[in-house]
């Protein structure tokens, strides 16, 4: 094929296969299975953002889909939704700058966000927005709204995204944000420019509009201090919960997480974690931090007296156990009692883990509605409670709204579960859809063929700006 | 997930599943980055680069979760067997380092059961694989070889220690066999070898999926172990005693006496005094852990104990070490032989890692030994190599 040969003369043909078996280990994610594969035609790895132009125009040349791809593939779906040529960028992974005294730090976009963080925690500079595992890029953290902790008091990645380079679907390399003037005497120093802002184009764009090659990040001053607590409430006192998770937000603590009883469900089970108390349906854990112990003292003090306010019971070591407790969560798989929940899903269910909704995002005050529709539907489909151990896990965030995740584990090869957890999917989506709910994550489609219809005008204006940007559509196609 | 080698290949062609894809396993980065509060303790500090495999193909079907994905396309949707594929599922190194990581899906297990299907299905294997075995088969060892390293045709065939010497320091680095025979003999101990009755212990079989070849070599070196009278099996091959320690049980049930390394043995010895040192070392030295007797049997302690206890060495450790140890290229000797230039260049990047630190690395296998060894002499990396029994012996001022 003449295109295998000029994309094998821009990266070299190591770089470039069309083998069946290298192209079908792309076309996966977790959240899908393998149920659902689109394999892409040919696997390119671009090293410098030149070489990601020149392949852009030799896609647009051919009129050939392009689908940009970092290592993982845990949430969103990272492989194509239609075949041509899928763009590795794993081996684009410098970390290109720290600057400590400003605050700020560009990478690659391939560049693992845990590596960034690592290296930024070393120089007292914090990404409160931890990702699972080293495989998300800090690029993908963009372009996927990303489910994690500390984003009570500074929001998702997003809010801390100052600037990218990014080439057009067309080859043209573009800087936005403060990537615009990245190589000046002041160099990259705020998202904001002259003019309206660009960079909000890109996030969470799918790599639809264009190929993230450099990021910037605005980073925080690394706290001193920091505290873990966790309290609980009986499923009843539901608008207890919501007061505690709004207050709490209100006031943008670190971070505020809340996880429903099922979590614990298969530890419990297995014997593996102390029984929770009778009454303890709804966890929240929230994390603090400060500069010296006096303040500490306060904002834990703080905690215990909205609690307490609203009826809530201390639970002592939980919150503690994810973070404090080597091996953090931060990498689950590593982790024994992750390694022991999924046992116990094996053993239960034969199956693996699944995320039904990843990314509702909505007011704090819809919380008891929200939970209590996904119960309701869960309920009708037999895929609530033990042993299919769906969990509720979310996020509150500033904005005074919250970003969930549902999983359960279920067999992917056992059509019959998988139908009843498609028809819960579908069935949620319509109520939370016309209720004018948004998903932010996996943006559409969540699953192939998915139309998400409640927010027209912007989709229209999206699909505007994507036909001026990306004539050919050779970008992601399908995401807009 | 459970170990396959547990299980019936058939339960776990049904069981196995994707894994999260989360890429912990092979991609650059900490799989922990902090606490928040301070980085993680060496036992979680792992390293940016870890899947040798990743690193030299780059595509991410060289990767536990690219491999874990066809493992679970082959046994349950028929994906073909194709030479690509072959050569993807055999040019991992076998290193562990993805098990270390990832104890939710245990990867190598499917890569493992894996190469048996590949066996099963009549598929040819990787060029010299079939050699390899045919020399197994007809003159029990994997080198064609016929005479053994003389040291051991003086020792007896029958003991209490017994001194199971593997393909390695019988025919390839006799130097090796002849160091640990006679540090043991100073030792004071009554050191046997099975003689003829030595075969292949199975490694290259075990990880080629060739498992019935295997366990015929457990069968029959576990009983000639029984009749020499062997009370203690004592190996200096990290790849054999893996075997020897992992999977003879596995295959004949409990063994009727103990299995050491000897890395284990010279620190037991130290203990004791009955290991004496009579010159200096005077050099800065560097420990490469053999990945099969590293993380596959968690001896990270012994080896460096012994070299502490050398008068004169400084001992110093690689950006990589310890659980974190990168592999030597050598793979099992699976991608030693079927894919040099990947070994030559894993071997490289260690090579030079330990450079960066040191004048010498030692290292505890003579499989690994004789790559970095040869590696380090094609490429001219100015480094002492030694095996561990080489270093002892010319510690204790034996003449070899």
């Amino acid at each position: 094929m003449e295109i295998v040969k000029t994309l094998e003369k821009i990266v070299g043909p190591d770089s470039v296969s069309t083998s069946d078996t290298i192209c079908q280990t792309y076309s996966y994610s977790s959240q899908l299975g393998k149920a659902w594969v689109t394999k892409p035609d040919i696997v390119v790895m671009a090293e410098t953002t030149e070489q990601v132009s020149r392949i852009l125009q030799v896609a647009n040349r051919h009129k050939v889909p392009v689908t940009p791809r970092g290592a993982c593939g845990v949430g969103g779906h990272g492989g194509p939704l239609q075949g041509g040529i899928l763009l590795d960028l794993t081996a684009m992974e410098k970390i290109i700058k720290i600057d400590v005294e400003n605050m700020k730090s560009i990478a690659e976009s391939g560049c693992s966000f845990f590596k960034l963080s690592q290296e930024l925690f070393k120089k007292g500079l914090l990404l409160p927005t931890a990702e699972y595992g080293p495989g998300p890029s800090v690029v993908a953290s963009a372009t996927t709204p990303v489910n994690a902790f500390g984003k009570t008091r500074y929001g998702r990645n997003i809010d801390l995204v100052e600037g990218f380079e990014v080439v057009l679907p067309t080859g043209e390399i573009s800087r936005v944000g403060s990537m615009a003037y990245a190589d000046s005497d002041m160099a990259a120093y705020y998202r904001y420019i002259t003019g309206p802002d660009l960079v909000g184009l890109f996030t969470q764009a799918n790599g639809a509009f264009g190929v993230i090659t450099k990021i910037a990040y605005r980073c925080l001053r690394l706290p001193k201090l920091w505290a873990f607590h966790s309290y609980y409430w009986p499923l009843g006192k539901i608008d207890n919960v919501t007061k505690v998770l709004m207050e709490s937000t209100a006031i943008e603590m670190f971070d505020v997480h809340i996880n429903d009883r099922w979590k614990y469900a298969g530890l419990e089970h297995a014997g593996k974690v102390p029984p929770l108390p009778e009454d303890c349906y709804f966890i929240i854990y929230f994390t603090v931090n400060a500069e010296n112990d006096l303040e500490l003292k306060g904002k834990e003090q703080t905690i215990e007296d909205i609690c307490r306010k609203h009826g809530g019971a201390y639970l002592p070591d939980i919150a503690e156990s994810f973070f404090a407790v080597w091996p953090t969560f931060f990498s689950p798989v590593t982790n024994p009692i992750f390694s022991e929940l999924m046992n116990v899903s094996r053993e239960t269910t034969g199956g693996n883990y699944l995320s039904i909704f990843d990314g509702p995002t909505y007011p704090l005050t819809w919380f008891p509605k929200v939970y209590t529709k996904l119960m309701e539907i869960g309920k009708k489909y037999g895929i609530w409670g033990f042993p299919r151990l769906t969990v509720f896990d979310g996020f509150a965030m500033k904005s005074q709204v919250m970003a969930s995740q549902t999983w359960t584990f279920v067999d992917l090869k056992d059509q019959h579960w998988m139908d009843l957890l498609e028809r819960y999917r579908n069935e949620f989506r319509e109520w939370y859809g016309k209720k004018g709910g948004v998903f932010q994550s996996s943006l559409p489609p969540f699953v192939p063929n998915y139309v998400w219809t409640n927010q027209p005008s912007a989709h229209a204006l999206l699909k505007r700006f994507k036909g001026l940007l990306d004539p050919n559509n050779i970008l992601s196609p399908g995401t807009f | 997930m459970k170990d396959y080698t547990e299980m019936e290949l058939k339960d776990f062609k049904e069981s196995v599943t994707l894994c999260l894809l989360c890429a912990a396993c092979f991609y650059r980065g900490p799989i922990i980055p902090h606490n928040w509060r301070e980085l993680p303790p060496h036992e979680w500090s792992s390293p940016l680069r870890k899947c040798p495999s990743f690193e030299y193909y780059r595509f991410r079907s060289y990767t536990a979760p690219g491999r874990l994905t066809l493992a679970t396309l082959v046994f349950q949707d028929d994906f073909p067997i194709t030479d690509d594929l072959i050569k993807i599922i055999y040019t991992c190194t076998g290193c562990g380092m993805c098990n270390e990581i990832c104890p939710t899906y245990l990867p190598l297990y499917a890569i493992q059961a894996m190469r048996e299907e590949v066996v099963g299905s009549g598929n040819a294997l990787p060029k010299p694989l079939p050699e390899i075995v045919g020399n197994i088969e007809q003159f029990h060892n994997i080198f064609r070889r016929n005479i053994r390293a003389r040291v051991l045709e003086g020792l007896p065939a029958k003991g209490e220690d017994v001194y199971f010497s593997g393909c390695y320091a019988s025919y390839r680095v006799p130097n090796v066999a002849k160091a640990t025979v006679e540090v043991l003999k100073t030792a004071g101990i009554n050191i046997a070898h099975l003689g003829d009755e030595e075969r292949c212990c199975g490694f290259v079989p075990r990880y080629a999926g060739n498992r019935s070849l295997l366990k015929e070599l457990a069968v029959h070196n576990v009983e000639a172990m029984k009749k020499a009278g062997a009370k203690r099996v004592i190996l200096s091959c990290a790849h054999g005693y893996s075997i020897w320690k992992n999977d003879y049980p596995k295959i004949v049930g409990d063994l009727p006496f103990k299995v050491i390394h000897i890395a284990e043995l010279f620190a037991k010895l130290i203990d004791e005094d009955k290991i004496k040192f009579a010159k200096d070392i005077k050099q800065k030295i560097t420990y490469h852990d053999p990945c099969f007797l590293g993380r596959h049997l968690k001896v990270y302690d012994e080896p460096r104990k012994v070299l502490r206890s050398i008068p004169g060495t400084e001992i110093m450790e690689m950006e990589r070490y310890g659980k974190w140890a990168y592999c030597c290229g050598a793979g099992a000797k699976i991608t030693l032989n079927c894919y040099p230039n990947f070994a030559g260049a894993i071997a490289k990047e260690r090579l030079f890692e330990a450079r960066e630190v040191a004048d010498t690395v030692v290292t505890s296998c003579p499989v690994c030994f004789d790559h970095m060894k040869n590696i380090a002499k094609k490429e001219k990396i100015e480094l002492q190599i030694y095996d561990l029994p080489l270093l002892v012996a010319e510690a204790m001022d034996i003449q070899l």
